[in-house]
């Protein structure tokens, strides 16, 4: 009978988890859907608590897994069936090909003599990506991917000469014998386009709050200067929109947590690059839990940030690209329009799992979160149970680590 | 020392309100949707974010003051888009029904009008009425207290069936209405002083340039406002808002139709005694192709395409979104009554069938009487407490 514990999705809570229960003694396998590992933090310019650069926290991951012979990942691998009970599952997985040797080559001029282009979801549909990439500089494993379906016939022969380039590998399923399982399935940016009043899809110059994070990363498609999309001029007047989407019955009602504190933050990206530039942000309550509350005082104090009580509920598009944004300042009970250069959405998180694929057999709430069922052997870390910061994600993966090494421990 | 402000909660005033059909309101937190949401509100204090938080405080004064609660046309653009389903339409139609329960006195019929529970009573009221009149009348007509002639005077030759043969026009049903509408002007009248006061600003208004008269303003509100509908329109053009403004209008000039219809065929009969006036003398039942006849008919297929429209529309309202109360049905069922019973007695009296022409003109006739009787106590006070209410912030320089 197997020891070895499942770690579902590769971001901060489930590398925690993984983590934490390899360097314990116990084998661990980490099941990756998309090529790299590092989740959503990886796609950040900065994150909580003190600021840093993904490559900060996750490097050192990285370098913990890199040295762990009990840890095994698979990136590009997604759970199709899950059997048996607490203690002896069988689970089995399968595994997308990558197209390219496994050893760390670097291919970067081959990639960049390619001419096929691909949709970047990494860079949330801000830039195009080569067929042949890696997702940031750091990116782990640090092996190029190789996306078959944006191969043109040009491209094809430049690929197939190339001794590192495998374009006939096919995908592959494995079984794995394990005990216990961690769901660290993470979240997606609410889908932005189902706030019709929000003009989320049809405005090029209404951005998402990970957007933003793009446009500020030194890796993104601008190279971190934060420019507007529809003409790449710098933005002199920004507003966030706060809530788009969250504590609202119609879409997600919850409070997603992180996005009062990422707008926060973000304002600070313009502030320090556009030191005349203003900006305003719209909301219902400013939410900064315990010691953010700190952050909050310090970006209050800044004069050229303005915080509005009062939602968004009316955008409309001006000819040049500047946003109407119509809102009562619920405060002085003045309701108005207020002309923006750049808005940035502030959407919430929806748990991956509430898409609907679910070979776990965990029971979800109405939202999608994991409820705790500990007789099952199966333990939700990060947001796939609740909304949360990279801090407490990754103590909710130390915690789910904890629980599935107990399942194990007491068989 | 500084007085620090202490809010007063009026509870029972809450409960009043949840039970009037705001029982949503303690939802909302305040996110200021419902203002932007709302196409008519204002720019300065707009509404309905601000009465949601004055009905959650129990801020009954508050509330009493607020021109804008008749102000809002009831839409639902703002419950719709609302993110806790708090219902601010709903807490602006409960504060009317509250309106019409306690506005103006006898406090009874308010309350008899505010829940379905008493609907026997305010039925058998003018049922028992007419049903005296009717056995009364039959008795003179036919001498003795139980008419062998029956309850029904068989047609004249000639003439046909004649309503008017036991529901007396000149002495009985006449005057009978002119009291019912003496009495509902009068407390108007009463409701509109008190409404005015209600809703007008504290101490003294120091007016800057030229005041417009108020019967300026009303004629403006009701010829700019009123009659084309032209805020149903700003309530935007979604099928379900567009049914809801054919519908209403389909109503209003329903009523308008039947208004002249009432009105000319009174003139003239009353003052088609007068000697030298004696070419107006109306008698009725009018032959079909008389014009006021004409104009009757198409009132009541107004009135009955209107009240479809509407019932269709209401009964389709996603109840998560907006709620139905009993005003609401009160009122459609009312008209419907009217109007049904309206088209039957006719039918009737054409086809010749006595008993159901006599029977459904008696039905007729007490549902009328609960239209009108009972009118500044109905939804359909709104008529003159929502006219009155933008012609009154029209005179104070709103528009």
């Amino acid at each position: 009978m197997s020891n070895a514990i499942l770690v579902v999705g590769g971001g901060f809570s489930g590398l925690t988890a993984a983590i934490e229960a390899a360097e314990v003694g116990y084998d661990v396998f980490i099941v990756e859907k998309s090529p790299f590992l590092g989740g959503r933090v990886a796609q950040l310019n900065k994150y909580f608590p003190k600021l840093c650069p993904p490559s900060c926290g996750l490097e050192i991951q990285f370098q913990r897994i890199k040295n762990n012979p009990r840890i095994k990942f698979f990136t590009q691998a997604c759970v199709q069936k899950v059997q048996g009970s607490a203690g002896n599952f069988t689970v089995t997985v399968a595994i997308e090909p990558r197209h390219t040797a496994p050893n760390s080559a670097d291919l970067s001029l081959l990639a960049s003599s390619l001419q096929g282009e691909a949709e970047n979801d990494f860079e949330f549909g801000l830039a195009k990506r080569k067929p042949l990439y890696l997702s940031a500089p750091f990116s782990f494993p640090s092996r190029y991917v190789l996306d078959k379906s944006a191969v043109g016939k040009e491209d094809q022969i430049k690929l197939a000469g190339n001794p590192f380039i495998e374009m006939n590998e096919a995908p592959r399923e494995i079984t794995l014998e394990v005990a216990s399982i961690v769901l660290a399935t993470g979240w997606k940016p609410y889908d932005a386009s189902n706030l019709t009043n929000l003009g989320a899809s049809t405005l090029q110059n209404c951005i998402s709050n990970m957007q933003m994070e793009r446009l500020a990363s030194p890796h993104g498609p601008t190279k971190g200067k934060i420019t507007r999309p529809s003409d790449g001029a710098s933005p002199k007047n920004i507003a966030f929109v706060q809530c788009a989407g969250s504590r609202d019955e119609n879409h997600l009602n919850y409070c997603s947590y992180i996005c009062c504190m990422a707008s926060l933050k973000q304002a600070l990206y313009l502030r320090e690059q556009y030191p005349s530039a203003k900006v305003t942000i719209y909301y219902i309550d400013l939410r900064t839990p315990g010691r953010y509350e700190n952050f909050r005082k310090k970006v209050m104090a800044d004069e050229h940030i303005t915080l509005v009580k009062g939602k968004v509920a009316g955008v409309e598009g001006l000819a040049g690209g500047d946003v109407l944004l119509e809102v009562e300042d619920a405060v002085h009970g003045v309701k108005g329009k207020h002309q923006h250069d750049l808005v940035v959405l502030a959407t919430g998180m929806q748990p991956s799992l509430a898409s609907g694929c679910n070979p776990f057999g965990v029971t979800l709430d109405n939202d999608g979160f994991v409820v705790e069922e500990a007789e099952k052997g199966i333990f939700a870390a990060g947001c796939a149970k609740q909304p949360l910061d990279v801090m407490r994600s990754a103590q909710s993966g130390t915690s789910a680590a904890l629980k599935a090494i107990q399942t194990v421990r007491r068989r | 020392m500084a007085q620090s402000a202490r809010i007063e909660p009026d509870i029972s005033f809450i409960r009043e309100l949840q039970a009037a059909g705001g029982d949503t309101v303690k939802k909302c937190y305040q996110c200021a949707t419902c203002s932007v949401a709302c196409p008519i509100s204002p720019a300065d204090n707009p509404y309905p974010r601000k009465e949601m938080i004055w009905a959650q405080w129990g801020l009954k004064d508050k509330l009493l003051a607020d021109p804008d609660i008749w102000l809002c046309y009831n839409c639902g653009g703002c419950s719709d888009l609302c993110p806790r389903g708090a219902r601010p339409a709903d807490l602006m139609a409960a504060m009317r029904n509250m309106a019409y329960k306690k506005l103006v006195e006898p406090t009874a019929i308010g309350t008899w009008m505010s829940d379905i529970k008493y609907l026997p009573i305010l039925i058998a009221i003018p049922a028992v009425l007419f049903l005296f009149l009717w056995w009364f009348m039959a008795s003179i007509n036919f001498h003795g207290y139980f008419p062998h002639g029956g309850m029904f005077p068989m047609p004249k030759p000639g003439v046909g069936i004649e309503f008017a043969r036991v529901f007396y026009g000149d002495y009985v049903i006449d005057p009978l209405f002119m009291v019912v509408v003496g009495f509902v002007l009068f407390s108007f009248y009463k409701g509109i002083t008190r409404l005015i006061a209600n809703i007008g600003p504290q101490g003294s208004v120091m007016v800057l340039g030229k005041r417009k008269h108020w019967l300026q303003c009303l004629v403006e509100t009701i010829a700019l406002e009123i009659l084309p509908h032209s805020r149903f329109a700003e309530c935007g053009d979604a099928e379900e808002k567009r049914i809801r403004k054919t519908g209403h209008m389909a109503l209003v000039f329903g009523f308008i139709a039947l208004a002249i219809v009432t009105g000319t065929i009174a003139f003239g009969h009353w003052f088609g005694r007068i000697p030298f006036l004696s070419g107006i003398y109306i008698e009725t039942p009018l032959p079909l192709g008389h014009p006021i006849k004409i104009l009757a008919n198409i009132g009541m297929i107004l009135l009955l395409v209107g009240l479809s429209y509407l019932t269709l529309r209401r009964k389709g309202l996603d109840a998560a979104k907006q709620a139905s109360s009993y005003y609401d049905w009160y009122l459609l069922g009312v008209i419907w009554a009217v109007a049904v019973t309206g088209m039957g007695s006719q039918l009737f009296r054409l086809a010749g069938l006595t008993a159901p022409a006599f029977i459904t003109y008696y039905i007729h006739l007490v549902a009328v009487f609960m239209l009108f009787a009972y009118l500044p106590w109905s939804k359909l006070g709104h008529l003159v407490y929502r006219t009155a209410a933008i012609t009154y912030v029209r005179y104070m320089g709103r528009k």
